[in-house]
């Protein structure tokens, strides 16, 4: 051990004084970040472009967690420890619990020292994505927005244009509703409620809605656009032809070509993609919005956020990371899977997105709503993440028919007043 | 601690002479000695963790938060008003109380039937055993897709005979059955091995003896012979299933996620969640006390029939 060590050095000596380029030290940035089977190729690429670019810091990765549960479990049992690693990913609905607890670096400084971070690809509203109250906590890296995704053969059979797919969610109705009838276990819709509160956010916000009050201090989706959100899955149900899906159940049925539409996230486009085949005519459309003028989308996905507290990092730290939410880092990470790109620049230029949405339109749905992308909401406090579960539940009462929308509304706002902070 | 276990033997020492009340401290020294290593890798593996956890249970720590505040009894004051763990404390009952029995009647079924016939019986022991040996989560999969309502087997087979298909693991009206079909089909080999093992131990003569003394048919048998003595691997396989029963996680967190609407929330599910997702460990610690304890007062009655009734020799 010791000899290899003393020859290490001492062949270290020797290149210094062979390059003097060699001889600056090297800056080691420990990477961690969450779902390997979605990120691992993309990670190992963009560190190698950065290290050919970036010589002097040499990037290290720590084991990958599996969710990002487990990656945010990570964080806060090594918050301020010698395994913290410097630069991580946190989904965007997590970022809260990061900030109130301290954890990430507010990037307001080294954005401010930049001398012009729009032209960079990193407008305002990329960067609000990954902002909680007015620190930035990171910069957008993998963003989505839930889109509708079609089979245009079962859209065909029913008389529906695949060319011109339904634009307003009572056109989904009705078609669902079509598509229901005709048996054999075809199903018309697939909504994705199930999980988080991520896709009733985007029926509320959609109708130009908001989840709560500016001050935060009350529940604003309690009004006409939570009604209205509810009364829509229920409508899905009672006449679009919505059964009762478990997320897998729902996924199989729609890839087996048993369902006309499903809405979810843009994120799993790659993954559906591959596992229709050609077993259907797959195709995507934006998501309906209720209310067209005013409608908003929540955005999924996650940011890469900075941890060290050492200076000479941060510093290495902030490149690798524009470089990984740059244009290159989006060229890599939106074909692989679905995600639309978080760089302005990325997605026009045709050194890198932009031959890409000709050649490959399923993907063109996510980048058409990129207009009404808006941050992921997620409640204060220490049930933030309860809130989200609560709102779950009260909707598959909904979804199994045993609550009207009136009464599932009235619940959730009561679960969502008794769990926010006490002030 | 090492007082209270030395006082036996300084009474004892009282009645021995010079010499021998050495030998024997000596004796006791080197004892404590060579347990040591393993006492230690106690302490440090299982006892330390679990005080910790006590620990944490009297706290309000959430993890990121650098202090956590003794709180007293005040998590478990809070549990007993908690409808969602009441929920979740409510299905592993009824999910324990299905599949315990259940497991333990088909597992020794089997046994029996496996027992009584020489012919393929390595291929059947095989055969019952596999759903033991594989990876319950990559089974669930294969479960989701058979319990499917539009697209899976079980429906379609319903169909055939012209009955009509539930939503298996999508309605809260079926969804704990479904996962108890699932826990019996995993828990039933392993039952059956253990049946296996206690029905080689019966001697051959008391069945013969049983035959001369009049009782003529299979069951008579079954009752008179096989049944009281398989009586302590009954009672230990019954434990066993329902300390493994109490445990269901895997397939809930990987088919049902709790749901729909907690129908399938289950204790384990509750914890994970509680302490990973919500992050609220010194709550979450609470209710694994609390998990800890059904499994210790499941392992006290065991122990303590088999003390008192179940022996024969």
């Amino acid at each position: 051990m010791t000899t290899i060590k003393t020859f290490a050095t001492a062949l270290g000596a020797t290149l210094g004084l062979l390059g003097a380029g060699y001889a600056q030290a090297q800056t080691v940035l420990k990477v961690h970040y969450p779902m390997p089977g979605f990120f691992k190729d993309v990670m190992a690429d963009i560190s190698q472009a950065f290290m050919r670019e970036n010589p002097d810091v040499s990037i290290e990765f720590v084991a990958p967690s599996p969710t990002y549960e487990d990656g945010l479990q990570l964080l806060l049992r090594q918050a301020n420890s010698a395994n913290q690693p410097d630069i991580s990913f946190v989904g965007f609905n997590r970022l809260r619990v990061i900030d109130e607890r301290g954890l990430a670096v507010d990037l307001t400084p080294f954005i401010a020292e930049e001398a012009d971070i729009a032209a960079e690809g990193f407008s305002p509203r990329l960067l609000d994505l990954a902002k909680v109250g007015d620190h930035q906590l990171g910069l957008a890296f993998a963003a989505s927005t839930p889109i509708m995704y079609y089979n245009a053969d079962l859209l065909r059979e029913v008389g529906g244009d695949p060319e011109n797919p339904p634009d307003t969610w009572d056109e989904v109705i009705e078609y669902g509703g079509r598509i229901a009838a005709l048996g054999n276990g075809v199903q018309g819709i697939d909504f994705r409620w199930q999980g988080d509160d991520w896709m009733f956010m985007a029926l509320v916000l959609g109708d130009g809605g908001r989840m709560m009050s500016e001050d935060e201090k009350s529940v604003a989706f309690a009004g006409p656009e939570g009604q209205a959100a509810l009364e829509l899955i229920e409508r899905m149900r009672r006449e679009g032809g919505m059964p009762v899906f478990t997320k897998a159940a729902g996924e199989q049925a729609f890839v087996s070509g048993k369902v006309g539409f499903a809405f979810q996230t843009t994120g799993a486009l790659r993954n559906t993609i591959n596992n229709v085949g050609d077993k259907f005519d797959l195709r995507t459309a934006p998501l309906p919005l209720l209310d067209a003028e005013r409608g908003k989308l929540p955005t999924g996905g996650n940011a890469i956020v900075m941890l060290t507290r050492d200076p000479a990092k941060q510093q290495a730290a902030w490149r690798l990371m524009k470089f990984a939410a740059g244009p290159y880092g989006a060229a890599t990470v939106v074909p692989g899977t679905g995600y639309v790109p978080t760089n302005t620049l990325a997605a026009q230029s045709p050194d890198y997105l932009g031959d890409f949405y000709p050649a490959n339109p399923l993907f063109q749905a996510g980048l058409d709503q990129m207009d009404a992308m808006v941050p992921w909401y997620a409640f204060p406090g220490a049930n933030g993440v309860r809130i989200t579960q609560a709102i779950v539940d009260r909707l598959a009462a909904l979804v199994e028919l045993r609550a009207t929308p009136a009464e599932t509304l009235d619940g959730m706002r009561a679960d969502v007043e008794r769990l926010l902070p006490r002030r | 601690m090492s007082e209270s276990l030395a006082s036996p033997s300084s009474t004892l020492s009282r009645r021995l002479s010079a010499p021998a009340r050495r030998q024997a401290r000596s004796e006791a020294l080197s004892g404590w000695i060579l347990a040591s290593p393993a006492m230690a890798l106690m302490a440090m593996l299982i006892l330390a963790p679990m005080l910790a956890v006590v620990w944490f249970s009297l706290t309000d720590y959430q993890l990121g938060y650098p202090g956590a505040i003794f709180i007293g009894l005040e998590n478990y004051r809070a549990l007993l008003d908690d409808p969602l763990f009441l929920t979740s404390l409510g299905n592993t009952l009824l999910y324990t109380a299905i599949v315990a029995p259940l497991s333990v009647a088909l597992g020794l079924g089997a046994a029996l039937l496996i027992e009584s016939e020489t012919r393929g019986r390595a291929f059947f022991r095989t055969v019952y055993f596999l759903p033991v040996a594989s990876l319950l989560v990559a089974m669930a999969t294969v479960w989701q897709y058979l319990m499917h309502p539009q697209i899976g087997m079980i429906n379609q087979m319903l169909a055939l005979v012209g009955l009509e298909g539930r939503n298996w693991l999508g309605s809260s009206d079926t969804v704990l059955w479904s996962l108890a079909a699932i826990g019996v089909w995993q828990s039933v080999g392993f039952n059956m091995v253990l049946f296996l093992a206690g029905l080689t131990a019966i001697p051959r003569e008391l069945y013969a003896a049983a035959r001369i003394d009049g009782a003529a048919s299979a069951w008579q048998r079954f009752r008179l012979v096989t049944w009281p003595l398989l009586g302590p691997t009954t009672l230990f396989v019954l434990v066993i299933s329902v300390i493994n029963a109490v445990k269901v996680f895997e397939t809930v967190k990987t088919l049902t996620e709790g749901g729909p609407n907690k129908a399938s929330e289950v204790l384990l599910y509750t914890i994970y969640q509680e302490g990973f997702s919500y992050l609220q460990v010194g709550y979450a610690s609470a209710m694994t006390v609390v998990f800890l304890a059904i499994l210790m007062v499941a392992m006290l009655i065991q122990y303590l029939v088999i003390n008192r009734r179940t022996h024969y020799q």
